[in-house]
């Protein structure tokens, strides 16, 4: 275990690491937004942690604390922006917010070491600190998926009228989600210059845009298990799949293309399934038992079950 | 399940009061005049109906009621005072609830959260994590279960139900929050006789409690058995008001919608 622990670190790091930042674009998604400016916010912590700690000493924790204030500050301007956008309008915005932060970066002078970036942003933070900021998080987020208020963003997404006519403050639901998502994404992209202790235009680039969007995709996109699950496969399975060599890009354009397709809700949405129809059996054995006969004739036939319910009036069930 | 205890808004204030007004209101979309200058009165404790062929506005004036469609011209007012500048979210939090023409649940929510949905709104902080820790359902969230008779069905999706269900269950949804005023856009359409009876029952009750009620329908027996008073409606424009009998008599409701049929309807 311990061997192992040891010789994975990067992978570990890079698996939690991930996670936050898929999940900067799962809570948006979560609420009906489709935005990706959490990869934008992975830009601003990496380069704050980067510069705070480069150039002024500034402890490891309060870099990335900077970096993900500075970044959930940005994200609420940035909702104000977008208002009034939706749908593949506003990932297109939010794309572009990212890739104007590459810019930035590139051409920030001295600031941001320009395209070779900066370098020996040392400090303190280990794998532990990222497991148990990654933890905190998803217990949040697992908590803000259930009772009211997840019932609350589940109505803004599916039906926001109707979350409306609720009494839902919709765009304030929206405003926040931008907001935690610029604040996940900074604390990803803080924590990932201080464990490389590099930052460099291209680790902020567009390809954080398809790994989030892969891992969420693969995973499911409804709740931060289906990021963690996308998080854990799309970290270790490069790891394993190194035999294939350079096939390796196309098993993965393969996997997210199938899942697209045949797995709408990702792996989370099939285990969710599965595990409601067991659910279901399990209930129907005890409600069923007095009437054990009939409820196998049932399966059979359709037209005795009305009949041994007394008529066409139960309620349709499944 | 666990009840915990939760504010409502209902108050009892006199009978016969206005709560709900509105002033000239209309709502056009371009060339169409879907509402076009409709003066209403809803009084506590009243069924007010809304009659009128399909495509007459009766849906887009509940809509600019609620706010969810933006006035063209006039006002709109609670208690006296002028709303149409409130964000519509608020007007919930006042105790307006509604349902919609089509059915609106949460695909993915069991009925039972479906239901809470419209409860939610009046939890506190305290409320809110209990929910989280154990399963607790506020008071008026049982009581809508009770009245609507869903109480069979709070483990399924929205997805499994029959549609005259699924139909109550937004009733039970929109009773949950404890509405000063329920506005209901043909609750009944889709139902079958029995059930249909059911739901005027139900609006009847609540009316005798004090629920003040908008209703829309189709079904004119129905309005002329259950409401208060009618306002009729043809392209967007007031046609007639008063009593039931009396507006289901009125040539000129007549000629803009079934005919004879509602004498029939006025004189059971
Ligand atoms: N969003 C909209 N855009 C354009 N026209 C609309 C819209 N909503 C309703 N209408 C039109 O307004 C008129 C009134 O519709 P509606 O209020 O739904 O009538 P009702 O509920 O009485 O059947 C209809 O002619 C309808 O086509
Ligand atoms: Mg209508």
């Amino acid at each position: 275990m311990n061997t192992w622990w040891l010789s994975n670190q990067i992978l570990i790091q890079s698996t939690f690491i991930s996670l936050l930042l898929a999940l900067s674009i799962q809570v948006p998604l979560r609420a009906g937004v489709f935005s990706f400016a959490g990869v934008g916010s992975y830009a601003i912590g990496a380069y704050t942690a980067a510069i705070l700690t480069i150039r002024y000493q500034v402890p490891g924790i309060v870099a990335i604390g900077a970096g993900v204030l500075l970044a959930a500050v940005v994200g609420y301007l940035l909702a104000l922006l977008v208002a009034r956008l939706a749908g593949l309008y506003l990932g297109m915005a939010t794309i572009s917010f990212a890739l104007l932060l590459g810019v930035l970066a590139t051409n920030g002078g001295d600031l941001t070491g320009g395209a070779t970036g900066l370098y020996g942003a040392i400090s303190t933070v280990t794998t532990e600190h990222v497991i148990a900021v990654a933890v905190v998080v998803m217990v949040l987020l697992a908590a803000s998926e259930r009772g009211a208020f997840g019932r609350k963003v589940d109505a803004v997404r599916e039906d926001p009228q109707l979350a409306v006519s609720l009494g839902v403050n919709v765009i304030g639901v929206r405003r926040m989600v931008f907001v935690v998502s610029g604040a996940l994404g900074a604390c990803a992209g803080g924590m990932n210059s201080l464990l490389r202790t590099t930052v460099s235009p291209e680790t902020v680039g567009f390809h954080l845009v398809v790994t989030a969007l892969t891992m969420i995709i693969i995973g499911g996109a409804l709740s931060w298990a289906g990021a963690a699950i996308g998080a854990v496969i799309f970290t270790w399975l490069p790891s394993l799949l190194h035999t294939v060599g350079e096939w390796q890009l196309l098993v993965y354009g393969l996997l997210v293309a199938f899942a697209a397709v045949y797995v709408p809700n990702g792996l989370l949405g099939l285990l969710q399934t599965g595990w409601r129809r067991l659910q279901r059996r399990g209930r129907r054995i005890p409600a069923e038992g007095a009437a054990a006969g009939t409820s196998v004739t049932a399966a059979q036939d359709p037209e005795q079950e009305l009949a041994a319910l007394g008529g066409p009036t139960g309620e349709a069930r499944p | 399940m666990t009840t915990t205890q939760d504010r409502g808004a209902s108050a009892a204030p006199a009978a016969g009061t206005t709560v709900l007004e509105t002033v000239d209101v209309a709502v056009h979309y371009g060339g169409i005049k879907a509402v076009d200058g409709i003066d209403m009165k809803l009084e506590t404790g009243r069924i007010l109906g809304i009659l009128g062929p399909n495509g007459s506005g009766k849906s887009t004036l509940l809509g600019a009621i609620t706010r969810l469609v933006p006035l063209t011209r006039g006002r709109v007012l609670l208690d006296g005072e002028d709303y149409g500048r409130t964000p519509p979210s608020k007007l919930a939090h006042r105790g307006i609830a509604r349902t919609f023409q089509t059915v609106r649940l949460l695909p993915d929510l069991p009925v039972l959260g479906n239901i809470q949905l419209g409860a939610d709104l009046r939890l506190n902080r305290a409320t809110r994590w209990r929910e989280l820790v154990r399963r607790s359902v506020p008071e008026s969230v049982t009581e809508a279960i009770e009245r609507t008779g869903v109480g069979d069905v709070l483990d399924l999706l929205p997805g499994e139900l029959s549609y005259g269900t699924a139909r109550r269950v937004e009733i039970a949804r929109a009773l949950a929050s404890r509405p000063r005023v329920l506005m209901l856009d043909e609750p009944t359409a889709g139902m079958n006789q029995p059930e249909r009876l059911e739901v005027a029952d139900l609006l009847r009750k609540l009316r005798d409690e004090g629920l003040t009620q908008l209703l829309v329908e189709h079904d004119v027996q129905m309005m002329v058995d259950t409401c208060d008073r009618l306002l009729a409606m043809n392209q967007g424009k007031h046609v007639a008001e008063g009593a039931p009998a009396d507006v289901v008599r009125d040539p000129a409701v007549q000629e803009a919608y079934l005919g004879k049929r509602w004498n029939r309807a006025a004189d059971q």
